[in-house]
């Protein structure tokens, strides 16, 4: 066996999933119903439990990594749902990301779809004046006045993975919100935030960024987008490209460190997450460790901070839903928070739908690498929308707002979706600064 | 005997190639459930109802495979686990609510459905079904039909064969046959009192008709927060003497809360020797003055302190401690080994003297956490299989401890079933002629010792390798598996 690391039969031992990490599962079986795919297909193979003890097995030399494994694993949407009601608190998400690590050094299968899916994340995301570059045209094609009749006319649906992306893009793309962009002018005595960036959101939803810092200045802040932050590295950490996440973690480090102490927000769950996780990411680097302890101690979501800061009193007179971002609601456990700030409105109406925790299938690159288990994942989530009819689904996260205008289209229903900060802030006084 | 390709070559025929698992990567994950024994089986099948559960089942009889019953794979005495390989069907396409009927107070579901789908579809009418395994978020209907399941709540309202009304079958001999039915009290032999808790020996359940009860009015949840588990056994005692009827009273030991309350946040004291959940439920006033009985009989007994649950959150806080403490336990140990003794509660405070006595003379670490009120002990013994020489302590110890609770006057299984490694147990409740005429019932239903062999009752030979060869195999290490 591999405990006393004189062998091991994963192909990049050092990143191999931690033996006290796989032990920690006693395939006691609470976690099945939690797992979207699990609830989609009814098989262990592709539930939580099944996922681990293939993991362990193959740690432990009963069976190679096969096709059969990797696909089982490559399946997971890593939305930590199994997560957050393990009882003996396997930490599923890191076990995922060091499993996908193996995978992506010895794939089975699949190997080039991945190298290419690699080369996207290290130089297209992680790189903002690419990255900037290669939304231009999407911009131009989501403000095509024809747009709306090719939709209707079905045949953009036949494009495949492209059309996957063509369905979640929303109405508009606002302008960029980059690192460096003017913030609101603080009032007087505010306490100085920096507000995270992150990649795809600022350049595909900087409307939000800019909502946020409003509503972060409404509550007493004075936000900062601080020069020579970037991409927080979790989707590459996610393919197990836990190399290449590490660097991305250390450059955010090294940029932010000097707002120290001020608390570093965020409205994109996944980032969050990640940010919130350098800590761990990092614990066997000498030269960071301790720093990225602190680091990700000062990171919180907008909601935790404005939850617990107070914004003026709001008016929202809609009927809406939120739908709990996954890494919010199970990987940062936080919940409470956006209902109690949407609860607070005057004239609004909540309703809770069934499943509003259970993923929506957009889990980052997801609905592009499994199109197919993403759409039923998302065909779950419009028939509870076409249901309860709500005028407005509220989310916190990019991922997850793309996935919803992709299922209202489905459903047939006439429904914004909005980030959450979004609705505080048209709630407070909108795009007026205050 | 036919080969493994004939064998998948039918059950593709009946279900679906889709719907049968052959490879070893997807088998493998289909070889344990709950417990800690696990063999590998030939094939997994996905029936999607009745007809095709016939069919498979006759295929296997023709061919000589045998056949294991399973549902999510969450039972605690391995009545899911493949014991002679073969075939293992699994229910999970079989997972719908067919019905929730209101004025009958009935609902019709498939044996795959979740037992927490059915609670909350019959929520929607103000009803709920009794029965609350701690597994229910994730325990299948069918499964707990097969185990006659129970849970905290059973006290008072009783297990799973007080709940179901009817079933359908597919008996081991492949007929698909209904016993009992819609209302209560059919006549002439009751056959679904015989086939529930049968641990899937007789046959497949492939629907189930549950009876449902109103929510009760008002509820009232305690924590009584005791310096020993000896303390909280005379308090069990003390209420259930006084005529009180609470809905549960559950117990948790120190070792358990501290697993507990580190997985789960769910506000328990770490620091207390044990703890007792009381609950109560009905008519405010009523359920208001046995509860302020209920904790004056805490303090009596030497409780430190009591606590009422001021609200559905803390009520619901204090449960998710409760049920997901076995899941906890990974926190102490790897694994985990679970009894299910039932002891008269008059013998309680010996009992549990007693269990620790046993693991600590085979330097083992034991947890309680279990249905005080009905006597049903859950000592948990955990430990690390990968240390060698381990497994075979556990088990020993395991045998010393249902010989006490039997010796007191109790039972070797109160919810999880006999299963396969109490089945040899079974000799010091049953006499041999019990024993013949309990084998007897099964051959009524069809089955000739290949339909979930090894369990339940003693079992005959072809099952005795099953404990011992694998424990040795892994004692071995990785290169002697498969």
């Amino acid at each position: 066996m591999a405990s006393d690391g004189s062998h091991s039969f994963w192909p990049i031992p050092a990143d191999a999933p931690a033996k006290d990490d796989l032990s920690r599962c006693v395939h006691c079986g609470l976690c099945v119903n939690a797992c979207p795919t699990y609830a989609i297909t009814g098989l262990e193979t592709e539930s939580p439990r099944g996922r681990i003890y293939l993991a362990r097995a193959v740690d432990e030399g009963h069976i190679p990594l096969t096709a059969a494994v990797q696909g089982h694993w490559d399946l997971c949407l890593q939305c930590r749902a199994c997560e957050a009601v393990c009882p003996s608190g396997v930490p599923y998400g890191r076990l995922m990301e060091h499993v996908r690590a193996q995978v992506a050094a010895k794939p089975p299968t699949g190997g080039k779809m991945r190298r290419l899916r690699r080369f996207g994340l290290r130089n297209v995301v992680a790189r903002p004046r690419v990255l900037a570059a290669a939304v231009w045209p999407v911009r131009l094609w989501a403000a095509f006045p024809l747009r709306g009749l090719l939709r209707r006319s079905g045949l953009l649906r036949k494009l495949g993975r492209l059309g996957v992306i063509e369905s979640q893009l929303p109405a508009r793309l606002g302008r960029p919100f980059r690192p460096g962009d003017a913030t609101p002018a603080a009032n007087p005595g505010s306490a100085p935030i920096v507000l995270f960036t992150g990649c795809i959101m600022g350049e595909v939803f900087g409307d939000v960024h800019r909502a946020t810092a409003r509503v972060l200045t409404r509550a007493g802040f004075a936000v900062e987008a601080t020069v020579g932050q970037g991409c927080c590295g979790a989707l590459s950490a996610h393919d197990g490209d836990l190399e290449f996440a590490r660097g991305l973690a250390r450059d955010n480090i090294d940029a932010l460190e000097r707002t120290s102490p001020a608390t570093i927000v965020n409205n994109s769950a996944g980032c969050g997450t990640a940010l919130k996780e350098y800590g761990d990411l990092l614990a066997g680097d000498p030269g960071y460790a301790d720093r990225a302890r602190q680091f990700s101690a000062r990171v919180k979501d907008f909601s935790e901070v404005v939850a617990a800061a107070g914004i003026p009193a709001g008016r929202f007179a809609k009927r809406v839903t939120y739908q709990d971002p996954c890494h919010l609601a199970h990987a940062q456990r936080v919940r409470n928070q956006p209902r109690a700030l949407l609860g607070a409105l005057a004239g609004i109406s909540v309703v809770e739908t069934p499943g509003g925790d259970m993923c929506c299938g957009a889990a980052g690159l997801y609905s592009l690498v499994q199109p197919a288990m993403s759409a039923s994942l998302r065909t779950r989530k419009a028939e509870q929308f076409k249901k309860f009819a709500p005028e407005v689904i509220v989310t916190a996260n990019p991922g997850c707002q793309m996935q919803y205008e992709a299922a209202v289209c489905e459903a047939g229903i006439q429904a914004r979706v909005m980030h959450l900060a979004e609705v505080l802030d048209e709630a407070t006084g909108g795009g007026r600064t205050d | 005997m036919t080969t493994r390709r004939e064998l998948l070559a039918g059950l593709s025929a009946i279900a679906g190639a889709a719907n049968v698992l052959w490879r070893h990567e997807d088998l493998i994950v289909y070889e344990f459930d709950g417990t800690i024994e696990k063999k590998l089986p030939y094939a997994v099948v996905f029936p999607d109802g009745a007809e095709q559960v016939a069919a498979v089942v006759r295929l296997c009889n023709a061919l000589g495979f045998a056949i294991t019953p399973r549902g999510a794979g969450t039972g605690l005495s391995g009545g899911a686990v493949p014991a002679q390989r073969g075939v293992v069907i699994a229910t999970a396409r079989m997972r719908r609510i067919l019905e929730v009927d209101p004025v009958d107070r009935v609902a019709v579901v498939e044996p795959g459905a979740p037992n927490i789908q059915l609670t909350e579809a019959a929520a929607e009418h103000g009803l709920f079904y009794a029965p609350d395994p701690s597994s229910q978020k994730a325990c299948t209907i069918g499964g707990n039909v097969a185990e006659n399941a129970g849970g905290p709540h059973c006290l008072a309202l009783g297990v799973t064969t007080n709940h179901v009304l009817g079933i359908e079958v597919v008996t081991a001999d492949g007929e698909i046959v209904w016993l009992g039915g819609r209302t209560m009290d059919a006549p002439g032999y009751d056959l679904r009192g015989g086939f529930i808790g049968s641990e899937g020996t007789l046959g497949v359940v492939t629907k189930v008709v549950v009876r449902l009860l109103p929510v009760p009015e008002s509820v009232v949840t305690l924590l009584g927060i005791f310096n020993s588990v000896e303390e909280a056994s005379v308090t069990v005692g003390a209420i259930i003497s006084s005529g009180l009827i609470p809905a549960a009273i559950e117990m948790m030991d120190r070792v358990t809360l501290q697993a507990a309350e580190a997985g789960l946040q769910c506000g328990y004291p770490a620091d207390a020797g044990a703890v007792l959940l009381v609950e109560f439920d009905g008519i405010p006033e009523v359920i208001e003055s046995q509860a302020t009985a209920a904790r004056a009989a805490c303090f009596e007994a030497g409780a430190s302190e009591v606590r009422v649950a001021r609200d559905a959150a803390e009520r619901e806080r204090l449960w998710k401690g409760r049920k997901g403490a076995i899941g906890a336990l990974g926190r102490i140990a790897p694994n985990y080994y679970i009894l299910d003794g039932v002891v008269p509660r008059s013998r309680l405070v010996t009992v549990m003297a007693g269990v620790d006595e046993i693991v600590s003379r085979y330097g083992l670490q034991v947890a309680n956490v279990f249905h005080a009120g009905d006597g049903n002990l859950h000592p948990c013994v955990v430990f690390d299989e990968r240390v060698p020489g381990t497994l075979e302590r556990v088990l020993a110890a395991g045998a010393e401890i249902m010989k006490v609770c039997v010796d007191a006057g109790g039972s070797l299984t109160g919810e999880h079933g006999v299963g396969y490694e109490k089945n040899k147990f079974m000799p010091w409740l049953y006499s041999e002629v019990d024993l013949e005429n309990m084998g007897r019932i099964r051959a009524v239903f069809g089955n000739h010792g290949r339909f979930n062999p090894c369990k339940l009752l003693p079992a005959g030979s072809g099952c005795g390798e099953m404990a011992h060869n694998d424990a040795a195999m892994r004692a071995a290490g990785p290169d002697a598996y498969v």
